[in-house]
Order: C-alpha cells, then sequence, then structure tokens
C-alpha cells in the first residue's frame, strides 16, 4: 500500500472525510433543505401568495434598496482605502488595517446600538439633527449606516492585498505615457481590479442583505416602511406564520447558493489573475 | 552643445538612508549611457528621478536646458521601460503600444487610423507585427520587452530611460537582445540612460559608462577608458576580474606581507593595496620558482589558474594554448610576473600605476632574485 509522508494510510483518511461530510450535511445542507421544505409545505399556491404579500414586497424593495446603497459607499471607501494602503506609506499604516478589520469583531448589535446612541432622539446627535428634521433611526439612513458599518471590511480586504501584489508599475508607466490620474485610474488600475472588486462585492452584498442585528435595532420593526427580508421573516415567525415565514426565507437562501455559485466561478477567475501577476514577475 | 539632461547637485533621502549624494551628470544627446553599480548604488533611484517617478531632495535636472521640477512626469516625455515591463495586462500587444497615443488630450490626439499605422510601424521595427492581438501573460520574457520598448518609443520620448533592461531574462536571450537593442540605438538615436549592475553588459552596450556606489558616482568615461585605467579601488573592484593583493611600498619597490616582490612604483613607503587583472599576470614554469599552481581550470580560450605565490593566492589567466604549450599542470613550480597593475596607498583615493620588473630591463635570472630578497629590489630601485 502507498503510503505518504503525512497521511496514515486510507482508513485514516476515510474517517476523516466522513466526519467532514457529516458536518456539512448536518449543519448545512439539512437546514438548507429544511428552508425549502417547509417553504413549500403548503403547496406553491401559498408559497407564491406569501411572497406577493405588500409588506413582504416592501420588505424585498427595501432590502433591494440598502443594498445597493451600502454596497455601492463601499465599493468608493474600498477602492479608497485599498489604494491608500498599498500606495501610500503614512504613519498610522497598520492602525488603518486594523480598524478595517474592527466591523469583524464587533458584534452587530453593538454597531447598532451605537447609531442608536448617536443619532437617537436621545442621543449626541439626536436634537441636532431634529432641528433641521432630519431622520436617521427608524428610517433609510439608519439602516444603511447600519448595513455599512457591518459591511465595511469586505471590498477593501479584497482590494489590500491584490493591490500590493500588483505593486505600482503598471501605473508608473501609465503616467509616464502621459495618462491623467483618471485615465490611469479608469484605463489600469480598475481594469487590474476587476475580479478582485466583483468578488468584495458579491461578499458584501450577500451580508448586506442578510444582516439582522444591526439592522433590527436601528430599524424599528415598521411593517411595510423600515423592515428588510430577514426582519420580515423574524415577524413572521413571531406572527406563527410559520409557513409564510419559510417562504421568504428562501429568498434568503437562494441569494446564498447564488452567491455561492458566482463566488466559484470568481474564485477560478482571481485564481488566474494573482497566477499572471506572478508569472509576470 | 547643450547636454540633452544636465543633472546638477541631486541628493535623495529615503529615511535614514541616503540613496544619492550630490550627484552630477551629462548625458549628450544620442549617446546611450549606463548606470553601473551594485544593487543599492542608487542608479534606480537616479534614473527615477530623471523620469520625474520620484521628486530629488534638493538639486536639479535639466531637459535641455529646461528645468524639470516644473513638469509633471507626464509632459516630461520619457520612455521608461520598467525592470518587469510593467505591460498593461488586460490589454493585447496592440493596444499596450497604442496607450501612450490613445492618452493624449482630444486636440492632440491623432485620428484612430493613424495611430493604427504608428502602432503597426512600431511592432515591425522591434519585429513583433505578428503578435499584436496577443497578451502579455502569452508572450516570453524577450518579447514582452520588445513590447515595452514599442510602448515607449511610441510617445516618440526625448530620452529613454531603461531600468535593468535585461535583469529579468536568461543569459542567452539577454545576448542576444543585448545587441539587437544596441542596433535599435543606432536606427533610432534616441538619447537614452539604461541601469544595469551587469559589467559585461554596460561595457559592451554603452557609449559611456557611469560607475555608481553608495549613492556616488565613482567615475564616467567610455567602457575602454574605464575599463583601463580606473580611478579608484571601487571601480577596478567592480568592473572586471580582479586579483586584490594587501602589500606594502618600501624604497619603490611593492612587496607581498612575505617579501615578493611584485613591481616599482614612485610612492611614499608604507602599506597599500595592488589590483591585479589575470590578464596581467605571467607565469613561466620554472624549476624552484616562486609560485605553486594549484588549480587548473582550462574550459574555453581562457586558462584560468589559482597560483599560490608565499601566503597569497592569485588568480592568473593565460590563454589556453599557452597553458598547454607551456605544460603548466596542477602541483608546478612556476615564476610569476607582474605585468600591469594599479597600486592604491592606503591613504590615497587615486591609484599609482605599477612599474612591472621585466620593464626595468632585468634579465630572467636577476629577476628570480629580486623576488627572494629585499636588499636586491633596493639597489635595483637605486639603479
Amino acid at each position: 500500500m502507498r503510503r505518504d509522508a503525512i497521511g496514515e494510510g486510507t482508513w485514516t483518511k476515510g474517517v476523516l472525510l466522513a466526519l467532514a461530510l457529516a458536518f456539512v450535511a448536518l449543519f448545512l445542507a439539512l437546514p438548507l433543505a429544511s428552508v425549502l421544505v417547509q417553504a413549500f409545505s403548503a403547496g406553491i399556491a401559498a408559497y407564491v401568495s406569501a411572497l406577493a404579500d405588500p409588506d413582504t414586497i416592501s420588505a424585498i424593495e427595501l432590502t433591494l434598496l440598502v443594498a445597493l446603497i451600502s454596497v455601492s459607499l463601499n465599493v468608493v471607501f474600498g477602492v479608497i482605502a485599498a489604494w491608500c494602503v498599498a500606495r501610500f506609506a503614512f504613519p498610522g499604516k497598520s492602525l488603518l488595517v486594523t480598524l478595517i478589520d474592527l466591523p469583524f469583531s464587533v458584534s452587530p448589535v453593538v454597531a447598532g446600538l451605537v447609531q442608536v446612541l448617536l443619532f437617537g432622539l436621545h442621543g449626541w446627535l439626536g436634537p441636532l439633527l431634529q432641528d433641521f428634521d432630519i431622520r436617521i433611526i427608524f428610517a433609510l439612513p439608519g439602516m444603511v449606516l447600519a448595513t455599512m458599518f457591518v459591511t465595511l471590511p469586505f471590498v477593501a480586504r479584497e482590494l489590500i492585498p491584490l493591490m500590493q501584489a500588483q505593486g505600482a508599475e503598471e501605473e508608473e508607466a501609465a503616467i509616464s505615457l502621459g495618462a491623467s490620474g483618471w485615465q490611469m485610474f479608469l484605463r489600469v488600475t480598475l481594469p487590474n481590479l476587476r475580479w478582485g472588486l466583483l468578488y468584495g462585492v458579491l461578499l458584501c452584498n450577500a451580508r448586506a442583505m442578510g444582516e439582522f442585528g444591526a439592522v433590527s435595532v436601528v430599524s424599528g420593526h415598521i411593517r411595510g416602511l423600515t423592515n428588510t427580508i430577514p426582519l420580515q421573516v423574524e415577524m413572521l415567525f413571531d406572527d406563527y406564520q410559520v409557513q409564510a415565514a419559510f417562504a421568504v426565507a428562501s429568498l434568503l437562501a437562494l441569494l446564498a447558493l447564488v452567491t455561492l455559485a458566482a463566488k466559484l466561478l470568481l474564485e477560478w477567475r482571481l485564481a488566474d489573475e494573482l497566477a499572471a501577476v506572478r508569472q509576470s514577475r | 552643445m547643450t547636454p540633452e539632461i544636465h543633472i546638477l547637485g541631486v541628493s535623495k533621502r529615503f529615511g535614514a538612508h541616503l540613496a544619492l549624494d550630490n550627484v552630477d551628470l551629462d548625458v549628450q544627446r544620442g549617446e546611450l549611457l549606463a548606470l553601473l553599480g551594485p544593487s543599492g548604488s542608487g542608479k534606480t533611484t537616479l534614473l527615477r528621478i530623471i523620469a520625474g517617478l520620484e521628486a530629488a531632495d534638493c538639486g536639479l535636472v535639466l531637459f535641455g536646458g529646461e528645468d524639470t521640477q516644473l513638469r509633471h512626469v507626464r509632459e516630461r516625455r520619457v520612455g521608461f521601460v520598467f525592470q518587469h515591463y510593467a505591460l498593461f495586462r488586460h490589454m493585447t500587444v496592440f493596444e499596450n503600444v497604442a496607450f501612450g497615443l490613445r492618452v493624449r488630450p482630444r486636440p492632440q490626439r491623432l485620428p484612430r487610423a493613424e495611430i493604427a499605422a504608428r502602432v503597426r510601424k512600431l511592432l515591425e521595427l522591434v519585429q513583433l507585427g505578428w503578435l499584436a492581438d496577443r497578451y502579455p501573460s502569452q508572450l516570453s520574457g524577450g518579447q514582452r520587452q520588445r513590447v515595452a520598448l514599442a510602448r515607449a518609443l511610441a510617445i516618440e520620448p526625448r530620452v529613454m530611460l531603461l531600468d535593468e533592461p535585461f535583469g529579468a531574462l536568461d543569459a542567452k536571450v539577454r545576448k542576444e537582445l543585448r545587441r539587437w537593442l544596441r542596433q535599435l540605438h543606432e536606427d533610432v538615436r534616441v538619447t537614452s540612460v539604461f541601469v544595469t549592475h551587469d559589467q559585461e553588459e554596460a561595457l559592451e552596450l554603452a557609449d559611456r559608462v557611469v560607475v555608481m556606489s553608495a549613492g556616488r558616482i565613482e567615475q564616467v568615461g567610455t567602457p575602454a577608458e574605464v575599463y583601463a585605467s580606473p580611478t579608484n579601488a571601487f571601480v577596478h573592484e567592480f568592473l572586471g576580474d580582479t586579483n586584490r593583493l594587501e602589500c606594502r611600498v618600501e624604497c619603490g619597490c611593492v612587496l607581498l606581507p612575505d617579501g615578493i616582490v611584485l613591481g616599482r612604483v614612485e610612492a611614499a613607503a608604507g602599506a597599500a593595496v595592488l589590483y591585479v587583472r589575470p590578464q596581467d599576470i605571467a607565469v613561466m614554469p620554472t624549476v624552484g620558482g616562486s609560485g605553486e599552481v594549484r588549480h587548473v581550470h582550462a574550459v574555453g580560450p581562457l586558462a584560468r589558474l589559482l597560483v599560490q605565490l608565499g601566503a597569497t593566492a592569485v588568480e592568473v589567466a593565460v590563454p589556453a594554448e599557452i597553458c598547454a604549450g607551456l605544460g603548466i599542470a596542477r602541483g608546478g613550480r612556476v615564476s610569476v610576473t607582474v605585468r600591469a597593475g594599479m597600486l592604491f596607498p592606503q591613504q590615497a583615493r587615486e591609484g599609482l600605476p605599477l612599474t612591472p620588473l621585466a620593464e626595468c630591463g632585468a634579465p630572467f635570472s636577476t629577476l628570480l632574485k629580486q623576488e627572494r630578497g629585499e636588499d636586491v629590489c633596493c639597489s635595483l630601485a637605486r639603479a
């Protein structure tokens, strides 16, 4: 029997593989299947009517809007932050990189509470905002802010290593050939980042649409007004509308599957891109 | 004639490291100049400052008499070829070469057809017309290098700057491309500066060589000048193979620590370092000779010998057929004659040429005696 240096033999391999597959089945596949089973438990008609509910439709619209705004802002921030980190030397650079990761280690609920503390009626900036009749908490801006906080690292974290690996030479070449700053950015920098950027946007979007904790604190759960899909699911479930809750939840499950497929595809492209960088060194 | 590039008192510091220390340099119109030095000598920094990719801490860079300080990189019309080529990886070869023409402000931009015609012509010039639709990742290193050259030439630069143009290529391609680049320079005649750490490359390719070390220019001259008469110890050691021999000067004679006489010199007594190129040492099989052949490496046109001379080992290069004809073999005794060398007394920066013993007119037998005793040497010096 062939033995390699690390593997203990075929039976160890078999046991480990079985364990890993069992975990995946128990914790990922089974819940996903049960979501779909529950969603269609009362038939397709009930499934469709649950989704056609006006409150649900408004929740879907709001989710798309929040995701659109926060992902766009995130792209802008991510590109700027990655540019700073990868292209400039400045004091506090490693602090910036650490801070970008902060949302990963802070509970989303805390993030939401901070928004309330800042912009709420009794918060630091609350009275000032009220004077100008601007509503942030229990309204769209608050939900966007909360989502932004939670998703902040996604784009920047993808772009920083990519830009560092690619180096600044192509950009310098563009400038020395007479390109303006914008021409360089649009014709050289951005095309080189496209796959990494798309990957970051994908992860960012999945998180933005699925975010519960932070948004829950700032939304105020106003039916048909400030409910996103995850909040709508919770509310339906609390109202004992289990089938409807799972029908809406199946949308999020679907989003997860689509994200997964797109992620696979992108990882494939991104690996090619990085291999090309290494090859050209 | 005003020089194309005039560099005056340029210094550059990166943190605590002084990369360039008060550098002055002129580059003449149409010449091919090499910046040669070990890594960390500041040559790439100087090139990047000329291009405007880096700003000097102090000093001036003039292009045709005009201060470049106020001119942005994109207005300097320098063609910069990067060490790793920095081709735009998502563009075809054609698009890469066309880039500089396409990003011009609208009033100066050529019509599409004219841009295409010019790109085709440049690709023909670098013999890559057939690869126009390929992507950089599909090209070999040498082809990428030529695309980078065509791309830089497209903007009709007044100066071409090349950073280690052959650094990333294997030895065979490197030699071919070197000859090809020389030919290209003859054809195009653009003032060009290239950076290299390879002395062979600099000496073969350049009209003039600038030898740099530790942020300073050590010597500027034609390849023949810097090779034949290095002005200081660094240049001598850096250019070509050389033996570095610790020795001392006594009454006009240069002696190894154990008293073996190597030649004469007009210098004050004291410790000194003698540089001798391997081909400037002659050996002759002699019974009781002062040297012992420790190793013979006879591959190629030159045989390389390692000869033990007292406590010192010296490298000697002899044409292979002479080595075979004389029957020099490992373990044999030989007499050793230094035919030329450069002596650097401890305190002086300037070197002194060594006067060979053979030129004193002394017969071969006396030479042997001289090698054995200092008294003979001193009497010879007095003569």
